[in-house]
């Protein structure tokens, strides 16, 4: 338990809020909001299964510097990013790279050359600064009172992104952005907002990882996805975070007439714990997926719940996960499709590969429609690997350790389709690495 | 002629169940066996049982270059160069062949993998495997005679010294059992020991029929052995009378 009373965490979360306030330069509406947050942080509820006290959380952060350029980051920052493989994408697609470190981003020259086409991605600090848009975005898809934590991060939210894509515009290679926790006494609450207009196309890659083992770091993430009628949006979310790191990442979504929006994460080290509940809104014959790739190992906690819902006619929504787990890990999936309107269609699968005894998996898929006429469908296969497909792979001579690897590496394969090839070698690397082990 | 297997007083239990009663069988290298009999008889147990399949509890000789199989996993048997060309191979959703190819090719025969990719597509191209369909999960969304093509592609790969083929000549069309048979003889040319399961005599077209023993299984057990002619008879009369005729039947 914490040692704060609530009227220490009050006054600790007005200080912030006067920092970033200070710091940021930031409009009024902004820190209005912000004490709207902190009044729902007092009296909003408050249910997580494994922060049982959310005042352990509030703690007093320390300034960072601003880091304008990838050549200013720490040497080892830059050793990090190498490991993951950016620089490797970045010599290839000379793609467009925005790295955060706790809350200072950095951009690059491909970025400057894609503003001109319409295409902007600025800090959230700028985007509130410069973008009068921002305005009728931010936080219009989540209430602060929902819970503690949404309020929280409502009151310090820090760092994140605004991505704007301009009507029409198609961005041809994926962009990168990366979080990474470096101090360890902050709560780290990014805000993005993708704005895609209509018959816009991007994709954006969202990597996270923390470079030091840090001590009981949250990392309270929010995304507000707007998708135009027409425009695609991919997102891919990369986690590999150490132990000691709680994710609640905060996800909605809404998805536009004859849009889609396809939101693969890839959760290789999700933390210790991570709960998220993300909700997508798709109108008419629109389209979203719902991808999950959860490793669980250790003893970490992840329950992945995730509501689509059909609210026009002609909608589409597919909700699959693929969870791996290995040690004590807990795994709970909770896909919930609900039809709101005529000829929609939904699909729900929950796949686990479990690999000890010890491992748990529970899925509740949630199938609701309102209407008489709709699609709704589920599938779950929850088991260990089949004998027969090991004693096939290992009847060409491949040990069992090699033939787990590739078993477990293909159960996944058929969800990374849409992330890039140097991408999907590191996280093929990475499972590897988990089962070496065993 | 060296001795590759040895089998003596084989029996096999599955879950308690005698499922092989005293299979005696010497296989030297070179050589090229044909197994044949009615279903049940005992033959992919028996192919199975060799290969090292974990479910079974085995009594009696099995040696392979005069070494104790029984306490070989199959990994162990499979690089001592025992291959077993299965006859449902198991379908693996999300592995590529390609992949497994390459793998099994660096991890068992030392190929450096920048060498690999070119190998497997080029021995795919002599089973009719094109480059596309090596990108395809493995058996999954093939068909029978394509899945025996992909067994055939990885003995090719990973050049045994004993093949054991389990029914490569079931659900296959007429243009694939012509190929299969050619690559049997190729096999056969090249010195391997092949220890072939079938119950049509056709496979064996393009194989050197002076060379061929053939063996009759019945009840877990071999109860007749003898050359080529063998198959034509079985053909011809089927395994009832034929077993009568020996005596063999009981």
């Amino acid at each position: 338990m914490s040692e704060l009373t609530m009227q220490d965490a009050k006054s600790i979360i007005e200080d912030q809020i006067e920092t970033l306030k200070k710091r940021n330069k930031e409009p009024e509406w902004v820190t209005e909001l912000r004490y709207k947050g902190l009044k729902a942080f007092l009296e909003a509820p408050h249910s997580d299964p494994i922060l049982n006290d959310p005042l352990d959380f509030i703690v007093q952060d320390e300034q960072i510097p601003e880091i304008h350029n990838l050549n200013e980051l720490p040497e080892d920052m830059k050793k990090l990013l190498d490991s993951l493989g950016i620089a490797e994408v970045e010599k290839k697609y000379v793609a467009g790279i925005a790295v955060q470190s706790d809350t200072s981003m950095v951009l690059n020259d491909f970025m400057k050359a894609w503003r001109e086409k319409g295409l902007v991605m600025v800090s959230m600090e700028d985007a509130v600064r410069e973008f009068p848009a921002v305005k009728e975005k931010f936080m219009k898809m989540f209430n602060p009172y929902e819970s503690k934590l949404a309020a929280y991060h409502t009151a310090v939210w820090n760092g994140g992104v605004f991505l704007h894509v301009k009507s029409g515009l198609k961005v041809p290679v994926p962009m990168h952005l990366f979080f990474i926790i470096q101090n360890s006494a902050m709560a780290q609450a990014p805000h993005i907002i993708i704005d895609a207009e209509p018959g816009s196309y991007i994709h954006l890659i969202e990597g996270c990882t923390s470079p030091v083992l840090v001590r009981h770091s949250l990392h309270l993430d929010m995304t507000e996805a707007y998708i135009g009628n027409g425009a695609k949006v991919m997102l891919s979310v990369l986690q590999n975070w150490p132990e000691y790191v709680h994710t609640r990442p905060m996800t909605r979504a809404i998805v536009g007439k004859k849009a889609e929006f396809i939101n693969t994460t890839v959760g290789l080290g999700t933390g210790r714990s991570n709960i998220a509940n993300p909700r997508y809104f798709v109108d008419a014959n629109g389209y979203a997926e719902m991808n999950g790739i959860l490793l669980g190992n250790k003893d970490f906690y992840v329950d992945i719940g995730g509501e689509i819902e059909l609210v026009g006619e002609g909608a589409r929504g597919i909700n699959t996960s693929k969870s791996v787990l290995m040690d004590e890990s807990k795994v709970i999936t909770r896909g919930l499709i609900k039809a709101k309107a005529p000829k929609t269609k939904g699909h729900i699968s929950c796949d686990a590969l479990i690999l000890n005894s010890k491992a748990k998996m529970e899925t509740y898929p949630g199938l609701i429609s309102e209407v008489d006429d709709a699609e709704l469908s589920h599938e779950a296969a929850i088991g260990k690997i089949r004998e027969e497909e090991l004693f096939y792979l290992m009847s060409r001579g491949l040990k069992e350790e090699e033939a787990t690897q590739l078993i477990v590496k293909g159960f996944v394969d058929p969800l990374l389709k849409d992330i890039p090839a140097e991408f999907v070698i590191e996280i093929r690397k990475i499972i590897e690495m988990s089962l070496g082990g065993m | 002629m060296n001795k590759l297997l040895r089998l003596e007083n084989l029996k096999v239990f599955v879950e308690n169940r005698e499922i092989l009663s005293g299979v005696n069988l010497e296989v030297n290298s070179g050589e090229f066996h044909v197994l044949m009999g009615q279903n049940g008889s005992g033959k992919s147990t028996l192919a199975l049982t060799i290969m090292g399949h974990p479910g079974y509890r085995v009594e009696g000789v099995m040696e392979y270059k005069g070494e104790d199989l029984k306490s070989l996993f199959v990994d162990e048997r499979a690089r001592r160069g025992i291959f077993l060309a299965f006859q449902h191979p198991a379908e693996i959703e999300g592995v590529r062949i390609i992949d497994y190819a390459r793998l099994v090719l660096e991890k068992v025969r030392s190929v450096p993998r920048e060498k690999s990719y070119d190998m497997v597509v080029e021995k795919g191209r002599e089973v009719n495997l094109n480059e596309e369909e090596l990108k395809r999960y493995i058996n999954v969304g093939f068909s029978g005679g394509e899945r025996k093509r992909i067994e055939l592609l990885l003995a090719l790969l990973l050049e045994p010294d004993l093949v054991i083929l389990d029914e490569p000549d079931s659900g296959v069309d007429v243009d694939s059992l012509s190929l299969i048979s050619k690559k049997l003889h190729e096999m056969q040319r090249s010195g391997k020991s092949v220890l072939l399961i079938t119950h049509y005599g056709r496979i064996l077209q393009h194989v050197e029929p002076s060379e061929v023993k053939v063996h009759v299984m019945r009840k877990g057990k071999i109860v007749l052995s003898g050359h080529r002619d063998l198959v034509r008879k079985i053909e011809e009369q089927g395994f009832d009378s034929l077993f009568k005729e020996c005596g063999c039947d009981e």
